[in-house]
């Protein structure tokens, strides 16, 4: 497997990394890491086709083997044959990355309200306050 | 009793009907997640944690129902995200309601005062609100100030406007049991109907990772917390379960009993792992490798005593033993035996 930023993306958000898998099992454990991210990827399909979308579900058992994504663009479902699949881009936000308990607890009491009331601001702009 | 008789008859004949057709796996309540979105975010959970797009999708009131007739569970949960954000929530419930499923609109109570001109009184209906402790607590867990009067603001309008209303409290390692007792003493004076209770699970993508409870801490907490409790506590879940979270009961999980419904679709195996989805019930039930999972089987179940894979095993005890029958009738008859 190829990446293009560090040779373990094994620790860690892989957010930023670039894998190019080579074989079978590298494509899988790409894949794998693609569906336990919470941020948005960009698969680059063999065709030379880039779709940026989150990966939702995935079957290597299928056989065809697929993975499921909603583009982040689109509206409904889209399925990709894994034999597809050329590169996989962790190009979006790692949503889970960075929001640690301690880390909360580590900021000074100014930084802790910024970020309250920034969450409270952007539900109050969504209206679901 | 905290749970009305029509409630715990209907669930009864449930599961009775399931066992004298031989079902050897049948969901007691179906998660139905409408939306990811939340107005809060709370440091202990793993659910909210997507990109903007996915946040933004929503289930229809028709695949909210036709997930519940897909599924058959006579009792309804919809957590999320914050459920009252979903512009029809008002229509989702009210199908189900017609279903005559009982249903548990799961919310932090940010909205409900607002949103409660969009339901109607119904037997089948109750507003099960995240309280996580006394204010202090709450407000902590929850990451804002001010959001605990807010929700008993709206348990105190809920009630007045003849709604049913319970708490769900999950609890963490830091719990203070008399604190704790303290809050079920002040959430049972509000009025509401019953309290249910649960330790956290340690989601992989929820921030906060230290302060999940393990087994024999839980065992330890839940014992401190709920021995010798009072006349007036009233707890809207099995007795069998507190039984098995103050480590009196030994249970396997039963993680096909609380199936999970969401923008994804079916979720693989339970509520709280996501290990894949399946389009229907159907193939969610027959594909998914159940013998993987659970106490001593899989490494991501080895902590978990939450009420979403325990609850459903307490209920199969209740009615697949004689002396869980007995201690179920005992216990709800005389809630200060234990």
């Amino acid at each position: 497997m190829t990446d293009s930023k560090t040779p373990s993306i094994h620790s860690g958000s892989p957010q930023g990394h670039v894998v190019r898998p080579t074989c079978d099992a590298e494509l899988r454990e790409a894949i794998e890491l693609a569906f336990d991210y919470r941020g948005d990827v960009t698969i680059e399909r063999k065709s030379g086709e880039s779709i940026l979308c989150f990966v939702f579900n995935r079957s290597a058992e299928g056989s065809p083997a697929w993975l499921e994504v909603f583009p982040s663009d689109g509206v409904g479902a889209v399925k990709i044959p894994y034999t597809d699949v050329a590169a996989i881009a962790f190009t979006g936000e790692d949503t889970a990355s960075g929001k640690s308990w301690e880390a909360w607890h580590a900021k000074k009491e100014s930084e802790r309200q910024a970020e309250s009331d920034r969450v409270e601001a952007e539900a109050r702009a969504r209206g679901h306050l | 009793m905290a749970v009305p008789v029509s409630q715990m008859y209907t669930v009864a004949k449930y599961v009775v009907t399931q066992k004298l057709k031989g079902v050897k796996r049948y969901p007691l309540v179906l998660m139905l997640e409408p939306l990811f979105r939340c107005n809060l975010a709370c440091a202990g959970c793993g659910k909210i944690q997507y990109p903007d797009h996915v946040l933004d999708k929503r289930l229809t009131p028709e695949q909210c129902w036709a997930a519940a007739e897909e599924c058959g569970a006579p009792i309804v949960a919809i957590p999320g995200g914050e459920p009252l954000i979903h512009p029809e929530i008002g229509r989702i419930v009210e199908g189900l309601v017609a279903q005559k499923r009982y249903i548990y609109v799961c919310t932090n109570a940010i909205l409900l005062e607002r949103k409660l001109k969009d339901f109607a009184p119904s037997k089948y209906l109750t507003f099960s609100v995240h309280m996580d402790g006394l204010k202090r607590e709450h407000d902590l867990a929850v990451c804002r100030d001010g959001v605990y009067d807010v929700a008993v603001r709206a348990i105190k309008e809920a009630l007045n406007r003849g709604h049913r209303v319970t708490t769900n409290t999950t609890l963490f390692d830091d719990a203070n049991p008399d604190r704790v007792r303290q809050f079920f003493d002040e959430m049972m004076a509000l009025g509401v109907e019953g309290m249910m209770i649960s330790p956290g699970y340690s989601y992989q993508k929820a921030p906060d990772q230290q302060h999940f409870l393990k087994k024999a801490k839980t065992r330890e907490l839940f014992s401190k917390i709920l021995t010798s409790p009072k006349r007036a506590w009233k707890f809207n879940q099995s007795p069998l379960f507190l039984d098995f979270l103050m480590g009196i009961k030994e249970y396997q999980c039963t993680p096909w009993g609380n199936p999970t419904y969401n923008v994804f679709g079916w979720q693989k195996p339970c509520y709280l792992l996501q290990e894949g989805y399946t389009k229907t019930f159907r193939e969610l039930m027959e594909a998914t490798e159940w013998h993987k999972y659970g106490t001593s089987k899989n490494e991501k179940c080895a902590e978990c005593m939450v009420h979403c894979g325990y609850e459903a095993s307490a209920v199969e005890d209740t009615f697949g033993t004689l002396s869980g029958f007995a201690r179920t009738v005992k216990i709800t008859l005389l809630p200060t035996a234990r």
